[in-house]
Parts: C-alpha cells; structure tokens; sequence
C-alpha cells in the first residue's frame, strides 16, 4: 500500500519502518550452559527488531577458545557459514555482535560490538589472559588481530556499545566505530527506597572484583546480597564467610525486587567493556560504586553525581560504600535521567540507518 | 620472544646505526632483543626469530648479509639497491667470480658480460655509475623469511623482483627534538639542506633555483650542511649560501630549527629514506622533496614534490617561490608534518609494529600449520576430498581471514578506515 500524503509528517525512521521490513540475522556465538549479558543483548534485540516489523532471528554457533590455535579454527567456523539466503530468501542484513561471530560473510554486514577477543587485547599479558610468551602463542595473539582488522574492516558499518569498546578497537586494529549504546533488559524497574544492603548483579568471575566488594564491605559490617553465577562462586563463598547473601541465579521479578530495595550497586570489574548493571540500577534510581579502572561505566558513573567512583582498593571501596540515604537517592535519580535517554528506539533507527 | 638483532651500531657513522640505537631500547620493551655483534668466530645466539638490518654500505653491512645466510631471517630491507654492498662483498674480498655469478643470478648473460666489463676496466663500475639499474638485492631476498621496509617503493620493487614472502611496511620513526634552540642564522626565507651532500642530492640543481630565487629575494638563504663530496667540492657556490661540514647531532637539530623550509632532494634513488626528511617532520618544517622513491610518498599536506626531469631546476624554483611567499601555507604544511610525524613516525608505534612483525614471524608458520591440521582433519572427517570444491572453498575462506598463508600481510590502507 502506498503511504497516504499525510505520512508525509511521518519521521523518516517510521517510514522505514512502515515501508521496508527485513531479513536479519543477528549473530552471536554461544558459550553453552552459560548465560550473559550478551545473550541478554541478543534476545532483546532480536524482540525489538520483530515489534518494528521486521523478520529477525538470532544465529548463534558455540564457541570455545582453547587449547591452543582453538580460538582461530572456532572464528573460522563462522567463516564458512552462508548467510546470504535462508530457505531460499535473501537475508537482507547480518548484525553480528561479539568475537568471532563477525568473522561471517555477508554483503551487508553490520557489526554492533561488545567486545573483541579481550584475552588478546587489553587482558593479554595479565592473569586474565590466555597467550604465553611461546612464539607460537604470540603469533597466535597477533593472528587474531589480523582476523579482526579483516572482519571488522570489511563491515559496511561498525558500532561499538560504549567509548571504551571503540577506544579499544582504534587502539587494536585501528578501526573508528561509533558509539552507539542500548538500553538494559526489560524489568519492571522501579524504587521501594534504600534499604540496608548492597546489591552486586552478575556473573561471578574474577574479572568482576566482587571479592573487593566482600572484604570492603566487611569493613563495615554493611550487608550484601550477590545475585549471579559463575565459576568463582565457591572462593567467593569462602572469603564471606556467611556475612553475604548469595543468591544465585534469580528470576526477573527477584531482580527487580533487588534492585528496587537495596540502598546501592557495586559494580566494578576490571576495565569493562560497557556493562548493563549500571543503566539497570539508574532505572530502580540507585547509585553505582565503581572503580577508576572500571572501564565502560565510567561513562555513566560520576563521582558524587550518579555513584561513587574510587580507587580499586579496598580502603577506598570500603568507605565509598558508606552512602547516605538522601545522597543515594539524588545520585539515583540523576542516574535514572541519563539511562532514560538510552532507549531501544533510537539505537534502532541509527542501527538500520 | 627472544630476537637476535644484526645492525650497526654506535659509534659507527651510519644512518642505520642511528635507526638501531633509537629503535632497540623501544623495542627491549616488547620482545627480548640480543644485540649480536660482528665477528668472524661468534657463536649465533639462540633466539626465536632473527632480525638483519641490510643497507648498501659493506663495511656496515657486509657481516650481517654473511649472517643471514648462514640463518635465514627477517630482513630490515633499508634500501633496495645493494650493488655497493655486492660488490663489497665479492670484489673487494678478490672474490670476482662471486661478482660476475651474482650479477648473472640477476642479469643473465648479459649480467655476466658486463660484470667483465667493469673487472677488465672497460667499463666504469656499475656500482658508481647505474646501480639503480643492476640492484642485486636477489641474494639477499632469497634468504629473507620476511622483509621490514619503510616504503610502498621498496615494497613493490620487492614484489617486482619475485619476492613472495611477507612484508611489512614500518615507516621510519622519528627522532625525539633535544628541544634545541633554533641557531641564530637569519634569512627571508632561511632554506635549508642537510646530509651527506653526494651527487644524488641535486646540489647543482638546487644552487641554480636558490640563486634565482635570491635574484628577486635577497634576503634568502641557503644553509648547506653536510660533507660535500669532491666534485661538488668545485661548485661555485652563490651568494646567500651558509655552509657547514658534518655537524654534531645538537647543531644540526638547531640549524634544522631555524629554517622556513627544507628541501631534501634525490637522484637516484636507492629505495631509501632520508634522516633529516624525517627529522623536518618532527620540527613541522615544510619540505621540498624530489618525486622518486619513499620521497614521492610523503603526502601533499606535507612536502612539495619536484619532478626530476628537465625543468626540474624552474621547478624546484617555483616550490622555493611558494614556500618563501605564503607563510600560512608554511604553517599549515609544518602542522601537517608535525601530526604525520605523531601519526605515523612515533618511536612507540613503529616499536609496537615491529613487534607484531616479528612475533608473526617467530610463531606464524605453527600457527598456520596447527589451523590447517585441524580444518582438513574436519574436512577428511565429513569426506570433503583434496581436489573436491568445497576443499577450494576452505581454502579461499582461510585466505579471506588470513589464515591460509604463513604470513598474511594486509595490503597497505586497508582496511583501516
């Protein structure tokens, strides 16, 4: 049907919309038995294309990144994949998202970034890494760069999820992106007041530092509640002691009663890439405690405007836990007023641009 | 990773010398460097990759060329004419009969009878007269598991001459300014050319624009500064010409400091990059540059190029002309020079890309062999044949992300944005 002359008011975006639905492929590797943020990403992203009118559908292929050369011969996997047509229809647009999945072939390739393979990056060389000083662990380190100056340059356009993301891939590869964020998960977000506990939401590994949180906060003799899973669970369990709450992996509804009660966020892993705790914790309007070498939520995180943002030591965390009720609550809000501005909406309309 | 690094060294008077000790303590930062010496009984150190600077000089270069090919290695291919070197290396050890096989390698049979030519003295030696036309860098290519070059020329006469293994291109860096204060040398516009002042360096040339220039700018000056060699020793050199001999290192920067412009002209050209070109970009001084080699690929925003033909002198006029005229245009060019000088020059970047090179040298081949064992054993598994289609296909896939060859280097300006 042909717009009628009144849509003419239409915003361009709209008349997209209306007029040209598309295929698209939205492409993720997959870790499997583990669940993420970035599955997270994928899920909603997927939903949101679809409420637009488009025909939308995540590919996800598993991905495991060792022993050894590993880590290339599972990027290469999505090399092979043909994404051009699915059942015989061309599959307009391919949006692939994290390492390797942006190894795939596709005439209209978009890559909106989550990360790189960060072992090989800014984590190499550093307990998180994963390449020895072997010659052919080096090498390999370097082939992976190359694999992402080829697949990341050969995109017909690269976003990347927060400054941090496109800082890192300028630095790698060279590459510019733009810098395009996204709203967190869906919840039924709201504020019940600032109880007496500090929530941490995530997944429990030692790139998260919640250990800094337990000791910090067992200074104080504040309380915590720790919502997640994740292979660091038991050491963690052990340095608390029976003084933190471990929840678990919770339900939505749980996580947003968390979120809606507690007094404050920590959320300080080690240079994250942009990290959806904070946005979801401005939504319930609280503060988030981060770290100066947090990375990503630097950017939302504002010392004494939206959170507290200090040293990564347990001293300094300790004593920025201690926050006010009426701080927490002006801190919250501000933040509630920059997560606001990201919405679905517009990081859609600049994606399919 | 360990490196066994061959290059001269301090105190010998050569460019690349300098190149090394500005480049070594960068690079101990990234890879573990040993510093392998010249000497006709030392043992070759252990190490993952071995790393040769070449240049044309034999006196400089003639043990590491030896070393190389006792133990193939990466090749920093600093120019790519090395007849000079060739020839130290065979004629000057009274070694005629690896000349005359070396020049054959190359030339063929006419290679050979020339070669006799010029050992029976009836014709001048190549390496004096045409040597940009009997290059001889095949020996020295042969041996090489890689090549290091700071220019698109020497990349591409590389390639021309059959050369299929990998390069890198790393541009040369850039020394750090001492921070001197510019010499107190006045002239409107104060010109500048500095370096070994030999034939190549279009000195005549160039004294018959500045004296033109001078005709209508008598305020203009030429600073010439660098060991001029004898014929041109000879020259009547025209009014506004401040000459000096070799100067040290502080001297030069804060000539180099004082000038509007400066002008590093070349021909011919050995492939070779030139130290105070680089050094002018550091300071942001506009240069006037020769068309030819690594000196044609300085950008516009930068460097004026002069043709060399037969109005290369008028030209070359206009250049000094317009420099000397429009001041903005200077400060513009000197800005531009600064940033490509950060951009591209930084002594950090250019360590940080030799240290990719090397590395992808030392381990690439296992890496490549590992990938590929791994591939074709999946394949073999689901039947996918040596001569099927779809073993093509993998093929042409692994080559697409750079992992089908040992080396995979990507083609210069992509995919960079």
């Amino acid at each position: 049907m042909q717009p009628s002359r009144g849509s003419a008011t239409l915003r361009d975006s709209e008349i997209r919309r209306q007029l040209a639905p598309v295929r698209i492929a939205v492409c993720r590797p997959q870790v499997p038995f583990v669940r993420g943020g970035a599955e997270i990403f994928v899920d909603e992203l997927v939903r949101r294309l679809r409420a637009r009118g488009h025909e939308a559908e995540a590919v996800a292929v598993p991905f495991k990144w060792y022993p050894g050369a590993r880590v290339l011969t599972q990027a290469f996997v999505w090399r092979l994949l043909d994404l051009s047509e699915a059942d015989g229809r061309p599959i307009d647009l391919v949006v692939a998202t994290k390492f390797p999945s942006y190894c795939v072939r596709h005439p209209n390739k978009v890559v909106w970034l989550l990360h790189q393979f960060r072992q090989a990056y800014e984590l190499d060389r550093t307990p998180l890494g994963q390449f020895s000083e072997s010659a052919e662990d080096r090498a390999m380190r370097r082939r992976v760069e190359r694999l992402d100056a080829v697949a990341l340059g050969e995109a017909r356009k690269l976003f990347a999820t927060s400054r941090n993301v496109a800082e890192r891939l300028r630095r790698s590869v060279g590459l510019e992106a733009e810098v395009l964020p996204h709203p967190p998960q869906e919840l039924p977000y709201r504020c019940d007041g600032y109880g007496d506990f500090l929530l941490s939401v995530g997944r429990l590994d030692r790139a998260k530092r919640i250990d800094l949180l337990i000791e910090a906060a067992a200074r104080r003799r504040l309380e915590v509640v720790v919502a997640g899973e994740g292979p660091d669970r038991e050491r963690l369990e052990r340095l608390a002691n029976g003084r933190v709450r471990f929840a678990g992996r919770v339900s939505e509804q749980e996580l947003a009663d968390l979120y809606a009660r507690c007094r404050a966020v920590f959320y300080a892993p080690v240079d994250e890439d942009f990290g959806m705790v904070p946005f979801e914790a401005f939504l319930a309007e609280k503060p988030v405690v981060t770290t100066t070498d947090a990375g990503g939520p630097l950017e939302v995180v504002r010392d004494r405007e939206t959170g507290r943002v200090v040293e990564p030591t347990v001293d300094a965390v300790a004593a920025a836990l201690a926050i006010d009720e009426e701080d927490a609550r002006a801190w919250g809000r501000a933040g509630r007023a920059i997560a606001e501005q990201v919405t679905w909406d517009r990081a859609l309309d600049r994606l399919l641009a | 990773m360990k490196v066994a690094y061959h290059s001269p060294l301090p105190p010998s008077r050569s460019g690349i010398a300098d190149y090394s000790a500005l480049l070594v303590p960068e690079l101990a930062k990234r890879v573990e460097v040993e510093l392998v010496r010249p000497g006709r009984f030392r043992r070759a150190p252990r190490a993952d990759v071995f790393l040769y600077h070449v240049g044309n000089d034999p006196q400089a270069h003639g043990w590491i060329v030896d070393r190389l090919e006792r133990r193939p290695g990466v090749v920093v291919l600093h120019e790519f004419v090395l007849h000079h070197l060739v020839a130290g290396r065979t004629l000057a050890r009274g070694d005629a009969r690896g000349y005359l096989d070396a020049m054959e390698r190359e030339h063929g049979l006419a290679g050979r009878l020339l070669a006799h030519g010029v050992l029976d003295n009836r014709i001048p030696p190549l390496w004096e007269t045409r040597p940009e036309q009997f290059p001889l860098a095949g020996d020295v290519l042969r041996r090489a598991q890689g090549l290091i070059v700071h220019s698109a020329f020497v990349a591409e006469r590389a390639r021309a001459s059959g050369y299929a293994g990998p390069i890198w291109r790393i541009p040369h860096p850039a020394w750090p300014f001492p921070g001197a204060a510019p010499a107190p040398v006045r002239g409107q516009p104060l010109l500048g050319c500095f370096g070994h002042l030999n034939e190549s360096k279009r000195i005549p040339q160039l004294l018959a624009a500045f004296s033109r220039l001078r005709a209508r700018r008598p305020g203009a000056r030429l600073l010439l500064v660098g060991a001029l060699s004898e014929r041109l020793a000879r020259l009547d050199v025209p009014d506004g010409v401040v000459r000096e001999d070799y100067v040290e290192e502080r001297r030069l920067w804060s000539l180099m400091a004082a000038c509007d412009a400066i002008v590093s002209l070349r021909t011919p050209t050995m492939g070779e990059t030139s130290g105070s070109a680089i050094r002018a970009l550091s300071l942001g001084k506009p240069l006037v540059v020769s068309d030819v080699g690594w000196f044609a690929e300085l950008p516009n925003e930068v460097a004026l190029r002069v043709p060399v033909d037969e109005h290369e002198a008028a030209r070359l006029e206009e250049a000094l002309e317009l420099l000397a005229a429009d001041a903005p245009r200077r400060e513009s060019m000197g800005a531009a020079a600064r940033a490509l000088a950060e951009r591209e020059h930084a002594l950090a970047t250019v360590a940080d890309r030799y240290a990719a090179a090397l590395e992808e040298a030392a381990g690439g081949a296992a890496v490549r062999d590992a990938v590929l064992a791994e591939v074709a054993q999946a394949a073999a598994e689901v039947g996918i044949g040596a001569g099927d289609e779809a073993a093509s296909e993998l093929a042409a896939r692994l080559g697409e992300v750079a992992l089908g060859a040992a080396f995979t280097v990507p083609e210069e300006g992509s995919p960079r944005r």
